[in-house]
């Protein structure tokens, strides 16, 4: 099966930085979740595959069209949507005319239906109601969705969603959560993210980036599986733990080598997040 | 690591074949939308609309009835001045709006390539471009419909204001490529202005330099012929042609349009930028000196003659139409005179000084032969009397030379033939005196020279004129011999009319 | 400045705030017109021959105009969302920052003076008057933008209107409302005299807008400590 995205040995340094090192990976339909510390070059990951900036080195395809020529860019481009890290809006513009104006970016040319695509991709991040409110008059959560919908519109095959749930509160979050699986069905969605939950809860597949290489790449339950028989609970700190925190309930909580008889815990995608970059040798928050 | 998921179809992928430029044509005319939401821009067309209404529609001067259509195309260049510098510095805030508010990073990744966003901000200011072109045209079909209206626009100096807007507005969008900062923008408009009028200023005013500025204004007043005119309206239109492509296809370059096509461009722009500036800096040709000389000094070679009643008028082909208007005045003249005068078939011929062009009011010498009178090539307002008062004087002195030497009384009757028949003859007369008195001696003007009036001929005139028509008229048909004899004095004037006769002799017998 | 609210605030103010400010003054903006202003005034040193009081003249109102797009972007700050709720007063924020290029001006006016040759300087008391109420017009006009909208950076905006305002003068003042006259002209000092009177208004919009309001949407209204709606 062909799948949408293919990167082979992706390199990119900034300066005296690696930021990506030898990055490959494959991409299909459903939602990949994209983990990782920040500094990971995860941006920088997704910026490449989004054709913001070119690789120093490597190649990919999106859809079987590769960038590297300006034609094949263009068409990766046609079939792109892409949400920055930190979107711009126009505040002057309402949100129906902004996202008109990517509309027409990703030209969108036949007027009529190209309004009823903005209206749809509204109505498909709920702002179907404000859309003739200008942007500066939305809220915080409002305008993450707004950059959504720019995203969406023109339903591309290949989303690259970059830290999208940041700054939300919990039931925008969850909202957003909802939007991005019913846009992982049918196209292929990256998603980089901070929040292990966003991957446990949407992703069918997770990919973990560290120091610009790629750590882990499978299912979500493959990286908790990861964690397995390293996390118990203890009364005290654990000196021999490669972290420990005490919980709500008063006990410990550790990863790493557990002590033979210890009170093993089930893992979470967490812990197979952190023990795969300790592994790694990266540096662990552990908090 | 290289890791396949267990994968299912891909997406749909778009079908349709790509139309870039109408994705650009979308964008201009979304970017057009929003200019209008600058308040600058608003209020100039505001201003430039309501300039234009208000120069229609309200005759501020009697001269308007009577247009001379290719003074008239020159006339519409100056009023899109602040528009053109509002949607300059508006352009190019919209040019600069991802950049400023951060979606440059988006932007630039979508499927338009950022020099086609830039095509397509110089193409926003098509629809304003257009406006001021239906502007323009209404201003000149308005002028064109007058029934006073005489001669011929160019379409080339009717393109200057649309021009302009246009060139405001590329120019706009390059700088927002070259220096991309927001507060560049006005401070270049000023830089602009005054470069250019430090160019005119160093060079003084050197033909090729002069051409330089979009728009080029005039000094004169005087109106010529549409072929003696000598602007090159087409090489300049050529020129702005190419300054706008000039900016556009460079600020398209500087906005990452690298292609060959886009550097042709430029080539084809400075190229055509150049031939106009070359073409139209080359100043007077000699036919057109040669031409000017012969309707200067032998217009009758160039004119028709057409006979209304006793009198002939011969005019230039495009006054041709206005010759009956003349008539009107010259009867009404001759129907307060008296004696042959009442009858004389006069020589109504139509000269202007054509030799410098454009660039100076010259008068013209008076006419020597017997019973010919000058008529210029403006009509209405304080035309009229001026004209009147030359017949007056040719009736009354036989000629126009030697009617601009008369100081004795008979000036009273010269002036009485010329406005007793007047609808308003009181405001006339204030208006063909120089300094718009109705006491004390002054320059009373006349398509040639000037007569001049004592401050006794003034008051004998002013009650006259004051007097009913009918009574005057009357009598100076009566004593019309006496009146038009040479060397009658002001005093003897009044007192045969019966007005109160002035203190102080004539200056010529004096 | 007044150090009504005890010693910390006066520390504050007289010190590191006054050096913060300074930093934050878009310093860029105002160079751009500073010099922009004195190359117009240098341009006819290009050129030889006598030069014309006239355009000299024009040259000043023009590098004053300049200046003054520069000062329309005075109060842009990038972090004004931040910089909002912080204890000190917005009219101390920004009578600092014109604090800071009140000498810059000087400075630079008396430099623009300097450049026009002698004997083609009109009066300097008139003309300074007239840079003046010009410089107090962006800024009125910046401290309004201010007020009114809640945007951070509304230089762009301002610069445009006072150019617009400034070429509308220029075309649409009748005859005998010109503030554009010449020194020969016997119109010179009544112009002035209305040069006065924009220069008094515009330091009054400037002191109405310059407080931070205490409540939306009433732009003359305002309620100073302890004012309660309604006394005088």
């Amino acid at each position: 099966m062909t799948p949408t995205v293919s990167a082979s040995g992706l390199s990119l340094r900034y300066g005296g930085t690696r930021a990506l090192d030898d990055v490959s990976l494959r991409l299909t339909r459903g939602v990949t979740g994209l983990l990782g510390p920040n500094g990971a070059g995860k941006t920088t990951l997704l910026r490449v595959l989004a054709t913001a900036v070119p690789p120093d080195r490597g190649a990919f395809t999106v859809l079987g069209h590769d960038p590297a020529t300006s034609r094949g860019r263009q068409d990766v481009r046609r079939s792109l949507g892409y949400l920055p890290q930190t979107p711009g809006f126009h505040p002057d513009f309402t949100a129906f005319e902004f996202v008109d104006y990517v509309a027409i970016l990703k030209e969108l040319t036949d007027r009529g239906a190209r309004h009823r695509e903005v209206r749809r991709v509204l109505e498909e991040v709920d702002l179907g109601d404000v859309r003739g409110r200008r942007i500066k008059r939305l809220s915080g959560g409002m305008r993450q969705r707004v950059a959504l919908a720019a995203a969406l519109v023109g339903d591309p095959g290949f989303l690259v969603l970059d830290e999208p749930t940041v700054g939300l509160d919990p039931e925008q979050r969850m909202r957003f959560r909802e939007l991005i699986a019913q846009a992982g069905e049918g196209r292929t969605v990256l998603l980089s993210t901070h929040q292990t939950e966003d991957v446990a809860m949407l992703c069918n597949r997770v990919v973990v980036l560290a120091g610009g290489q790629v750590r882990f790449d499978g299912t979500p339950a493959e990286l908790t599986a990861r964690a397995a028989g390293q996390v118990w609970s203890s009364t005290e700190r654990d000196p021999g733990a490669l972290a420990g925190w005490r919980t709500g309930t008063g006990s410990f909580r550790n990863l790493g080598d557990p002590p033979t008889g210890a009170d093993l815990l089930e893992p979470t995608l967490e812990d197979g997040y952190l023990l795969t970059l300790d592994g790694a040798g990266a540096e662990v928050a552990a908090a | 690591m290289n890791t396949v998921m267990e994968a299912t179809a891909p997406p749909v992928v778009h079908s349709e074949p790509r139309r870039p430029w109408a994705a650009v044509f979308a964008l201009a005319r979304f970017e057009a939308r929003d200019l209008l939401r600058y308040i600058p821009v608003l209020v100039a067309l505001v201003v430039y609309i309501g300039y234009i209404l208000w120069g229609l529609l309200s005759e501020r001067e009697g001269m308007d009835a009577f247009p001379a259509l290719q003074d008239v195309d020159r006339g519409t260049q100056s009023a899109p001045f602040l528009l053109g510098i509002a949607l300059l510095v508006c352009v190019n805030r919209a040019a600069l709006r991802s950049r400023r508010r951060g979606t440059d990073r988006h932007f630039d990744v979508l499927v338009m390539e950022p020099w086609r966003r830039t095509v397509a901000h110089v193409l926003s200011v098509v629809p304003f471009a257009v406006l001021t072109a239906l502007v323009v045209l209404g201003e000149f079909t308005w002028e064109a419909l007058k029934p006073g209206a005489v001669g011929h626009g160019s379409v080339a100096e009717l393109a200057v204001g649309p021009l302009y807007v246009m060139l405001c507005g590329a120019l706009g969008v390059l700088f927002a490529r070259l220096v991309p900062t927001v507060f560049a923008a006005p401070l270049l408009v000023l830089g602009l202005f005054t470069l250019s009028v430090f160019v005119s200023a160093g060079t003084s005013d050197a033909e090729w330099s002069r051409w330089l500025s979009p728009v080029v204004g005039e000094n004169s007043t005087e109106t010529l012929p549409s072929d003696l005119i000598g602007r090159p309206a087409a090489w300049h239109a050529l020129y702005l042609v190419g300054l706008v492509l000039l900016a556009a296809t460079v600020a398209v370059l500087a906005g990452g349009g690298r292609t060959w096509h886009v550097k042709a461009g430029v080539a084809g722009a400075l190229a055509l930028t150049l031939t106009g500036a070359v073409a139209q800096s080359g100043g007077v040709s000699p036919e057109l000196t040669a031409a000017r000389e012969r309707a200067t000094a032998t217009p009758e070679k160039e004119q028709s003659c057409i006979r209304h009643g006793a009198s002939t008028y011969c005019a230039f082909p495009e006054w041709t139409g206005r010759t009956g208007t003349w008539a009107g005045v010259v009867d009404r003249v001759q129907a307060l005179a008296a004696g042959s005068a009442a009858k004389e078939q006069l020589l109504v011929r139509q000269r202007f000084d054509a030799t410098y062009g454009l660039t100076g009011d010259t008068t013209i010498a008076p006419l020597t032969a017997p019973h010919q009178v000058t008529v210029g090539t403006r009509w209405g307002g304080n035309r009229v009397p001026e004209f009147a008062a030359a017949v007056a004087s040719v009736l009354v002195a036989g000629d126009e030379a030697k009617g601009g030497e008369l100081c004795d009384g008979r000036m009273v009757t010269v002036m009485w033939l010329a406005l007793g028949g007047a609808a308003d003859p009181i405001g006339d007369l204030k208006n063909v005196r120089l300094d718009d008195s109705l006491s004390g001696s002054a320059i009373v003007l006349a398509p040639t020279n000037p007569l001049s009036m004592s401050a006794g001929q003034t008051s004998v005139t002013v009650e006259l004129l004051k007097r009913p028509r009918a009574e005057v008229t009357a009598a100076v048909k009566e004593h019309w011999g006496e009146l038009t004899a040479p060397g009658v004095s002001t005093a003897q004037v009044a007192r045969v009319l019966g007005a109160e006769a002035p203190k102080g002799a004539d200056e010529c017998e004096a | 400045m007044k150090g009504v609210e005890g010693d910390r605030r006066v520390r504050g103010v007289s010190g590191a705030l006054v050096w913060s400010v300074g930093r934050t003054v878009p310093w860029r903006a105002l160079g751009a017109g500073a010099v922009v202003g004195l190359l117009l005034v240098w341009l006819p040193r290009l050129g030889d021959g006598p030069p014309d009081p006239w355009l000299a003249l024009n040259l000043l109102r023009g590098a004053a105009l300049a200046f003054a797009l520069g000062l329309a972007f005075l109060l842009d700050d990038p972090a004004r969302h931040l910089t909002v709720p912080v204890t000190t007063r917005r009219w101390v924020r920004t009578g600092l920052r014109v604090a800071w290029v009140a000498p810059v001006a000087v400075l630079w006016w008396t430099a623009v003076l300097a450049l026009i040759p002698e004997q083609a300087r009109p009066p300097v008391g008139a003309v300074t008057l007239e840079a003046g109420a010009t410089a107090a017009l962006a800024l009125a006009a910046a401290a309004t933008a201010v007020r009114l909208a809640d945007e951070p950076e509304p230089g762009p905006s301002v610069a445009a209107s006072v150019l617009t305002t400034a070429i509308l003068a220029g075309l649409l003042l009748p005859h005998r409302w010109s503030l554009f006259v010449s020194p020969d002209d016997p119109r010179w000092e009544a112009a002035h005299e209305r040069w006065a009177v924009v220069l008094a208004a515009a330091v009054l919009v400037w002191g109405v807008c310059g407080p931070e309001p205490l409540r939306r949407g009433h732009l003359l209204r305002r309620h100073p400590r302890g004012a309660v709606p309604g006394s005088p």
